[in-house]
């Protein structure tokens, strides 16, 4: 066993560190989550360009398709950074593990290199207005027509599609076969004609929102397919074997810094928050039942890391996960629900305060938070749907 | 960076389980809570044979000079099977004189503890039970050549068995630079030594005992005198990180066998373990013994790289402490009315269990320690990050 990263990746992570903090500003971030990937201003297209050409960007993905056979830790340690200030860099984003895996040639030479550049971006079509949870129940359809398949159906939650470039559609193309047999994945381009993208703002959607402000999104969206005519290559993966290639995405989405930093990082902020700060004479950091929940909350966010680490383990050897991954995304988002609602309990009447308002503390985040902390244990596998996989899969448990 | 344990760690870990699995079943912990001594001679001898004591003792004394986290593992192994022997407390001890000791010690303890031929306990809990300087008593007054021993020490584990006792006490009062405590190796049958027995949840061995005038030799000093606290921190550190181990295997048996039960049990016209009110329970107890696990392991491994790891330690025996204790009562729960009976064995983890979360630093001093730290470390805190030295 080995808890360290060597010195070669923990100067890495300081340089990545110096990088942040000498060219990432505040109006960078703002512009980053307003512009989208579409319309990005030209301060934006500088800071990516920096940074790649760091070589900082898709470091464990193959070079034929854009990477550069590099290790996954060098590649999660830029990501982690990154991510603790809001920006997804490094690595490659949802789907491109199913693409690398099920894509055909053409397709990982067109996608790969497009999602780590984060020129591409997939906003995922699974969920539907009757099925989120029992994923394998979505009607939506896909017909072959000759060289075609027509698209009719509609999609919830498709939380990038009102800046990213295409839908990752989840479509069923053999309604006459058990559920899970019928389903195919399409890689379809978000502005052909027929498809209609409408907002849904969620209760998180306060205009003053700070950045940093994560859990979920403030705004998604529900997607309307009519008609939509798409030339066969865009199936990814054979036809009827959707269900089996988008689980392999999914499962690697689960994990990583992106998923871990938005379960600990308001543990960290609540910590160096109580450290510098008082409220006129009351002081958290003395107060023994702050300190606590504070020390729980810590030991619990370890685990959160700890559990990451596994993560890396054993892709670094070359393994699978069993459970590990469910294991992952039970235990971290509910622990970053304890932190949000703990911090609530911290703050007392202060911890309903938005950004903008008089007196709220650190712009208002862990209000905003408290919002919507309960949404990573929802999207993504509900923590319900990740236990039973930990049951049936790790422990071997019989179904139902 | 590779979390997992590696080949050789795993190697070690397989032999153990090998071999206990084989020579120490569970009736073996049910005998030994009605025998006197608390522990089987004959497996003693057999585990001194595989060379567990030593394991991570000096080369220079008989030992293998293997780092803690090895000792670690095998601890795992030993809650596994919950065996019955004094290993804890001997290794306790031991890794202490090997640590802080003066040479003469060494040289007159360590290799009869690798032979298995001597086995040690230590005391530093009082009637006030605080990990901490203030609640020692115990006085050791100079006197000519010597000193005397008077005061009260509880919860010392296995002094029924134990040929010689580590115990903490006080030399002087405390003041600024220093806590004023001394440690002392001494044997077990001294006059004025008065042993009560406790009795326990985990029928363990356990036993207050008064020193009465009790007179020992200059010689029996472990380190400098009056500088005994952060030795006994390092050896509380030390013997946490180790309980932790053994409550993480103990727990883990616990829970396999709950999911087993869970697995086979009929009732509803189906296996228990095919409702998801009772997958869900099996998937968390599994959950926190990986966490509690973890954290046992990077404590371990910090220690062994020479990393401050107080902060550390105390993560892990907290998180043991509510988490193995959660998962034991989830397995009991599992097994419904069988759980309680006493011929059936879940009970035999499920007391030892919720006895050792008692033991080394309840869950408020563990996490009383961790919010201290957050607190004082200077500069922002970070996930990740050591934390410096706590004395």
């Amino acid at each position: 066993m080995d808890f360290a990263y060597t010195l070669e990746q923990e100067a890495l992570r300081s340089e990545v560190r110096q990088f942040i903090s000498d060219n990432v500003t505040p109006e960078i971030i703002h512009e980053i989550e307003e512009s989208g990937i579409r319309n990005r201003g030209p301060e934006t297209r500088d800071l990516y360009k920096k940074i790649g050409d760091k070589g900082w960007i898709g470091i464990s993905w193959p070079k034929e398709y854009g990477g550069q056979d590099g290790s996954r830790i060098d590649q999660y340690i830029i990501e982690e950074e990154f991510a603790r200030i809001g920006i997804t860099v490094g690595g490659a984003g949802s789907g491109a593990p199913a693409i690398l895996a099920a894509g055909t040639e053409e397709q990982k030479k067109y996608f790969l290199p497009g999602l780590i550049k984060g020129e591409i971006v997939f906003a995922l079509g699974f969920t539907e207005p009757q099925g989120g949870a029992d994923l394998a129940s979505l009607q939506c359809r896909a017909v072959r027509d000759g060289d075609d398949f027509v698209i009719n159906g509609q999609k919830m939650y498709t939380t990038a599609a009102h800046y990213g470039t295409h839908v990752y559609l989840m479509a069923r193309t053999d309604p006459e076969a058990p559920k899970h047999k019928g389903i195919s994945i399409f890689l379809v381009p978000i502005d052909l004609p027929g498809i209609t993208v409408r907002p849904l703002w969620t209760i998180q959607n306060e205009p003053t929102a700070p950045p940093r402000t994560t859990y979920g999104d403030r705004r998604t969206n529900e997607t309307f397919f009519e008609n939509v005519r798409i030339p066969a290559s865009c199936m990814l993966g054979e036809e009827n074997m959707g269900w089996y290639v988008g689980a392999m995405g999914l499962n690697l989405d689960r994990v990583g810094a992106s998923r871990y930093l938005l379960s600990v990082q308001r543990d960290e902020d609540i910590v160096n928050w109580v450290k510098e700060n008082d409220m006129d004479g009351y002081s958290p950091a003395e107060d023994p039942d702050v300190r606590d929940r504070l020390a729980e909350l810590w030991i619990e966010a370890q685990v959160c890391r700890l559990m990451t680490m596994r993560s890396m383990s054993l892709v670094e050897r070359g393994g699978t996960f069993t459970y590990e991954g469910s294991a992952e995304k039970v235990w971290s988002p509910e622990h970053g629900v304890r932190t949000t609602e703990t911090i609530a309990q911290i703050l007392g009447p202060y911890g309903q305060l938005l950004n903008g308002s008089e007196a709220a503390i650190e712009d208002g985040i862990f209000a905003h938070n408290l919002l919507g902390a309960f949404q990573s244990g929802i999207n993504h596998g509900s923590v319900q749907v990740m236990r039973d996989q930990v049951a049936r899969r790790g422990l071997g448990m019989p179904r139902g | 960076m590779d979390v997992l344990p590696g080949e050789e760690e795993q190697m070690v870990k397989n032999l153990a389980r090998e071999f206990l699995e084989a020579e120490c079943p569970p009736s073996l912990a049910r005998e030994m809570e009605k025998d006197n001594l608390g522990y089987p001679p004959e497996l003693w001898k057999k585990i001194s044979d595989l060379g567990w004591f030593g394991m991570s003792l000096p080369e220079t004394y008989g030992g293998q000079g293997l780092p803690l986290s090895y000792l670690g593992l095998i601890s795992e192994e030993l809650g596994r099977v919950i065996a019955p022997v004094p290993f804890h407390s001997t290794m306790v001890a031991a890794l202490t004189i090997a640590a802080d000791g003066t040479d003469q010690q060494k040289q007159s303890i360590l290799p009869h503890i690798s032979s298995g031929d001597m086995i040690l306990t230590w005391a530093f809990q009082e009637l006030n039970p605080k990990l901490n300087p203030e609640s020692i008593r115990t006085t050791a007054t100079e006197t000519d050549g010597g000193y005397v021993l008077n005061g009260t020490k509880m919860f010392v584990d296995n002094y029924v068995a134990a040929d010689k006792i580590l115990i903490t006490c006080r030399t002087s009062p405390a003041t600024e630079i220093s806590s004023g405590l001394s440690m002392f190796i001494i044997d077990t049958n001294l006059s004025g030594m008065v042993e009560t027995p406790l009795v326990t949840i985990a029928k363990d061995k356990q036993s207050k005992v008064t020193f009465e005038g009790v007179k020992i030799s200059k010689d029996d000093l472990i380190g400098e005198l009056d500088q005994g606290w952060d030795i006994a921190v390092d050896m509380l550190d030390r013997g946490t990180a180790l309980l932790c181990a053994q409550m993480v295997g103990a727990a883990r048996k616990d829970i396999e066998i709950g999911i087993e039960y869970a697995k086979n049990r009929v009732a509803f016209g189906r296996p228990i373990g095919a409702f998801q009110s009772v997958q869900h329970m099996c998937a968390d107890m599994t959950i926190w013994v990986d966490g509690a696990q973890m954290l046992t392991y990077e404590a371990l491994w910090k220690m062994d790289e020479g990393i401050p790891a107080s902060v550390d330690v105390s993560q892990a025996k907290a998180f043991c402490n509510d988490k193995c204790q959660a998962a034991v009562r989830s397995s009991q729960v599992l097994h419904g009315g069988m759980g309680f009976m006493m011929e059936f064995d879940l009970h035999l983890w499920y007391r030892r269990v919720c006895a050792w979360t008692m033991r080394l630093g309840t869950s408020f001093e563990h996490r009383a320690r961790v919010s201290k730290a957050l607190i004082e470390e200077p500069g922002r805190v970070r996930l990740g990050m050591n934390f410096s030295a706590v004395k």
